[in-house]
């Protein structure tokens, strides 16, 4: 459909907030306390568990904190690009990105834990780590215990802010309807997301590179991006599905927006592949010590075959999975591909981040499962009270009503 | 105009802008596109062509005595075993990367702005592999034995080493040209039809028609293409960013610091979409000048390339930063070494002629102004160019001028030869090009006049077409009324 | 102009190719074609100077083959591409270069890929020429004068006279009454 037709049509299909919130009564408004539940729950075992192997907790913490961490970044990355790009499609399902990246805030408090564990996790923070290490001592500059934590600091205090200033910026456009929220909002994308790009890749190097903190590798900070995008349109399509089967945006949301989705799905499985791929191929290639090590501890013993599941599940199969047309435009048959990835996401950073603490193979614990629970229930919980109190897209965007109509070509 | 035009500019929040002036129908479409082809050779075609025939002749010379005389003519020894030739071929490959880009991506991300200049970018793109094919194929020196580059076993029954980058280089670059040259036909075709429709010789009504196909623009053949076009780009996504990614492993395969690192392939393609975009808006203001086009390559056609070469330019510069950052934090002193010399060897004046003309000159498109006018477009294009040639020619001459020993230390110099072939390469591309504008439809009329409101077939001649008539019969320099879609 | 179906852009012998009418707009010619879609026609085609958005589903085509053509040539030529790295390294003449593996596969993907990409686009254009008929350079509609404005702004239907519904005076009629400009009879 023509731009043009659809400016003509703007007046007619605007959206009664009733259609966009969740109604008093409707079972979502129990969620929020179901996953604050569940977030007790998995605190209290980490607890008891963590008690008696610490190590282990700080671990299985981490890779989940990077979990929810890289899904609220993806979130804040898409929210920004669409309003870079002005793009039009996607706005009935922004206000889902939003609620999902307002969470760095709470993210923050969740990192707090780690803190206690830094020795357990981190080998250079270690009293004396570096100085029988000549590696170690040159990197310490960059990788010592207050710059550590001064950066992580900078990361949410920017990463807060961001997201802060778009959520508020969209929420008021709700009520004030002004067009020039959109306008001030688009100006200040651009240099957002480069603030985003550096803060996010130097993250990555923090929180994940610097477990094996002799290896390096530059293509790492666009490996946490793919995967994150990855991750959060995984948790895109699932959360729009779900709405729809909730009868929540079910008028709003179509199988148009859901083939989008799809697609993006399907480009940045592509994606993240091509990343991964490309740093395999050329440490493979290259074969220098410093370089193969981290690719060692991940082909040895069972973590072979959790690298095998993953090139297999994080791209081979949903690739040929999400290639067609109606997969994508099916509510169930799109959530499904969208939670199958949103497990291979956790499984990457599983597999970036476990080999560390257990070089020998392969050791599932209890508490991964605990910390996946204790902090996905606080960002399920936050999240789905935030939901209820809100309209779950932004009701007076200016593009609402192109999204509303949108069709793919 | 320009004024008014940049007026346009002043994007509405709601609506989409227009991307066509002057409310044209189908016919003047046609008209004016094919009457570029139609009408007698202009002087000033002569005045590019002539000049361009000339550096072309001079790549015949060079490259000749290239063959009689031996790789000695070029100045690149030991230790800089490659110089100009492998920059010139990265940079040429580099600069087809924009057209896919345009044609493809664009195309998937439904970016209806591209169809002003997709055909010629996918031109440029043809003639860009052409040029960059030339360079592995003379460097090799011994030219006869060139098909060992084949997939077939040589004289001696041996297959060439498909473990090699330098192979899959091949395979990807001849990939390319092909699934380049095939979409950028399967495009033309409607045009092709449309310019035998429209001959007035026998001579024409053949030329085109027997490439036309017998194309009858029905809505069952229609059907089949949109699908095979939309295939097209899907493959040739991927496909583009697989040739500057294995074009890439050329160097960061091997383990020679500055080349090896992993951020290699996504940078190479970053820099390759900055590059292509440069020298797309270096032809579209001079096409859209000569073949007054101002109504269909718009200032929002400008604003548009500007901001993704914006885009590209800070991430290739945000990739600088990043190596720059991991040789200091790998620590090791090869690494350290390579960057620091870059920037303070004797190379030094050559990476800052990369990093001012890559990085910081892009910088002045974050103001509309600037993406809206066309000497500073004209002339950042020409320096973006510049500095993704110098970009190339750091990467590859910086690394190996310092070999792991001191004994092993040298200076590339390029001699009268190296200068000759890469002038010459441009006159490859621009006999090519300026042959294309004289004698292809160089705007995809059939994908413009889809982006004419009168195309949708739901659209109701109404008010709308009040405003459009008030807009065309407004004084230049006048009010603007809104673009429609503000109200 | 009135339709006389004596008139043919031709010689006025039959058999005749059918009819071709001219419409002004696009808008025109999709109501058309949903008309004579419903009418129950079979054999007929529409003519445009691009592609009308929603049109085929206005003529009620079905989804294109040609995905499922490129799919299985991809999948050929990457398989193709890959067994050719295999046999001349790991079987027909195994040769240590720099160390690598005789079977060496992350370093045989690039080309794996390559030869896919080539064979899907490959499958993609000839796979359109073959459904598309093309090429075809003679067609009785390029006997008429005003389809040479279909590359150009005109918009048009055409109806087989061996359509089982084709009736020249009534089938004339109708497109007259959908708006049509014109309306020719064609000889084939």
């Amino acid at each position: 459909m023509s731009e043009r037709a659809v400016a003509s049509e703007r007046d007619l299909v605007a959206l009664r907030p009733e259609q966009a919130t969740i109604p008093p009564g409707h079972p979502w408004n129990r969620i929020p306390l179901i996953a604050a539940v569940c977030a007790l729950l998995g605190a209290a075992a980490c607890a008891i568990l963590g008690a008696a192997n610490p190590k282990q907790f700080f671990f299985s913490w981490l890779v989940s904190f990077l979990f929810f961490l890289s899904l609220a970044l993806g979130a804040l990355f898409f929210v920004l690009i669409q309003y870079a790009s002005q793009g039009g499609w996607g706005i009935v399902v922004r206000r889902i990105g939003e609620t999902i990246f307002a969470m760095l805030p709470l993210m923050a408090a969740l990192f707090l834990p780690l803190l206690l564990g830094l020795r357990d996790l981190y080998s250079w923070t270690v009293p004396g780590a570096a100085e029988h290490d000549a590696l170690l001592r040159w990197k310490a500059p960059y990788l010592n215990v207050p710059f550590f934590l001064i950066r992580a600091a900078l990361y949410f205090g920017i990463w807060s802010f961001i997201a802060i200033l778009y959520y508020r910026g969209s929420r008021g456009q709700d009520v004030t309807g002004d067009p020039g929220v959109s306008a001030r909002l688009r100006r200040i994308a651009g240099p957002a997301i480069i603030v985003l790009a550096v803060t996010q890749t130097l993250a990555s190097i923090d929180w994940i590179m610097s477990l094996t903190p002799k290896w390096y590798s530059t293509i790492f900070g666009v490996y946490f991006f793919a995967g994150s995008f990855v991750g959060f349109i995984a948790l895109l399509s699932v959360v729009a599905v779900a709405m729809r089967r909730a009868r929540l945006l079910d008028t709003v949301i179509s199988a148009e927006h859901l083939h989008d989705i799809g697609k993006f799905l399907f480009a940045f499985t592509a994606f993240w592949a091509y990343i991964a791929f490309s740093q395999f191929l050329l440490m493979w290639y290259a074969n220098l010590p410093e370089e193969t090590i981290w690719y060692k501890a991940r082909l040895e013993g069972s973590w072979m075959y959790v690298t095998l599941f993953l090139a297999a599940g994080h791209f081979v199969a949903p690739f040929f999975y999400l290639m067609g047309r109606t997969v994508k435009r099916k509510g169930a048959t799109l959530a499904a591909g969208g939670a199958w990835l949103l497990a291979m996401h956790f499984v990457d950073l599983y597999w970036q981040v476990m080999p560390t603490l257990h070089p020998e193979g392969l050791r599932p614990s209890a508490l991964d499962v605990a910390a996946l629970v204790a902090i996905g229930g606080c960002f399920v919980a936050a999240a789905s009270w935030l939901l209820r109190r809100q309209a779950l897209v932004p009701l007076r965007d200016p593009r609402l009503a192109e999204s509303l109509a949108f069709e793919n070509a | 105009m320009a004024q008014t035009e940049a007026d346009l500019l002043d994007t509405p929040v709601a609506g989409r802008p227009t991307l066509i002036l002057r409310s044209p129908d189908f016919h003047a479409i046609t008209e004016v596109v094919a009457e570029a082809v139609e009408r007698r050779t202009p002087i000033g075609w002569w005045l590019f062509f002539i000049p361009s025939l000339a550096l072309l002749g001079l790549l015949g010379v060079a490259v000749s005595w290239l063959f009689w005389e031996g790789i000695g003519v070029w100045g690149l020894n030991v230790p800089v075993g490659w110089a100009w030739d492998i920059t010139n071929f990265v940079f040429w490959v580099g600069i087809g990367h924009a057209g896919t880009l345009i044609s493809a991506i664009l195309f998937l991300f439904r970016q209806k702005w591209r169809t002003s200049i997709n055909r010629s970018a996918e031109a440029m793109t043809i003639f860009a592999v052409m040029c960059a094919m030339t360079f592995p194929g003379i460097h090799v020196g011994r030219v006869w034995v060139a098909y060992w580059m084949f997939p077939i076993p040589n004289q001696m029954d041996m297959w060439p080493n498909f473990r090699s980058p330098l192979l899959w280089d091949v395979f990807a670059v001849s990939v390319y040209g092909t699934v380049s040259a095939l979409f950028w036909y399967v495009g033309l075709i409607p045009d092709l039809a449309m310019m035998r429709d429209r001959a007035k010789t026998r001579t024409r009504k053949l030329a085109y028609g027997i490439f036309a196909l017998g194309w009858r623009g029905s809505v069952r053949q229609w059907h089949h293409y949109e699908t095979a076009y939309l295939i097209l780009a899907a493959l040739a996504t991927p496909l583009v960013l697989s040739v500057h990614s294995i074009v890439s492993m050329d160097f960061a395969v091997s383990i020679l610091p500055g080349w090896h690192t992993t951020v290699f392939p996504p940078y190479f393609v970053a820099g390759a979409i900055f590059s292509g975009f440069a020298m797309v808006l270096t032809l579209m203001v001079i096409c859209r000048t000569a073949f007054r086009l101002e109504h269909i390559i718009t200032l929002r056609h400008f604003d548009y390339m500007a901001k993704i070469m914006l885009v590209t330019g800070t991430m290739v510069g945000f990739a600088y930063a990043t190596e720059f950052f991991t040789s200091w934090y790998s620590g090791n002193p090869y690494e350290i070494f390579t960057f620091l010399n870059r920037a303070r060897g004797p190379y030094a004046w050559a990476y800052w002629t990369m990093i001012t003309c890559n990085v910081i000159s892009p910088q002045i498109f974050w103001f509309k102004k600037a993406r809206t006018s066309i000497p500073i477009l004209f002339v950042l294009s020409i320096v973006i160019n510049i500095g993704m040639w110098f970009e190339r020619f750091v990467i590859i001459v910086t690394s190996l001028h310092r070999d792991f020993l001191p004994s092993s230390w040298g200076y590339f110099t390029p001699t009268i030869w190296d200068i000759s072939c890469l002038l010459g390469s441009f006159g490859l591309f621009f006999t090519m090009f300026c042959l294309f504008v004289r004698f292809l439809p160089m705007v995809a009329t059939a994908e413009v006049k889809t982006v004419l409101p009168q195309a949708d077939p739901h659209w109701q001649p109404g008010p709308e077409r009040e405003i459009r008539d008030h807009r065309a019969a407004r004084p230049a320099g006048g009010p603007e009324p809104a673009p429609e879609g503000a109200s | 102009m009135p339709f006389d179906p004596s008139r043919t852009s031709g010689s006025s012998r039959a058999p005749y190719y059918g009819i071709l009418a001219e419409f002004a707009t696009p808008a025109d010619l999709y109501h058309a074609c949903e008309r004579v879609r419903d009418a129950g026609f079979t054999r007929w085609d529409a003519h445009t100077p691009f592609p009308v958005h929603g049109l085929e589903g206005a003529m009620g085509l079905r989804r294109s083959p040609l995905p499922w053509i490129v799919l299985g040539m991809g999948l050929l030529g990457a398989a193709l591409g890959f067994v050719l790295q295999w046999w001349v390294h790991a079987s027909a003449y195994p040769l240590v270069i720099s160390g690598k593996p005789y079977f060496a596969w992350p370093a045989f993907v690039p080309i794996t890929f390559e030869v896919g990409i080539l064979f899907a686009a490959l499958g993609a254009v000839f796979g359109m020429f073959g459904l598309n008929r093309l090429p075809m350079h003679h067609h009785p509609l390029f006997r008429s004068k005003v389809f040479e404005r279909v590359t150009d702004d005109a918009f048009f239907i055409s109806i087989e006279s061996w359509d089982p519904l084709f009736d020249q005076s009534a089938t004339g009629k109708l497109l007259e009454s959908l708006g049509a400009r014109s309306v020719e009879i064609l000889e084939s």
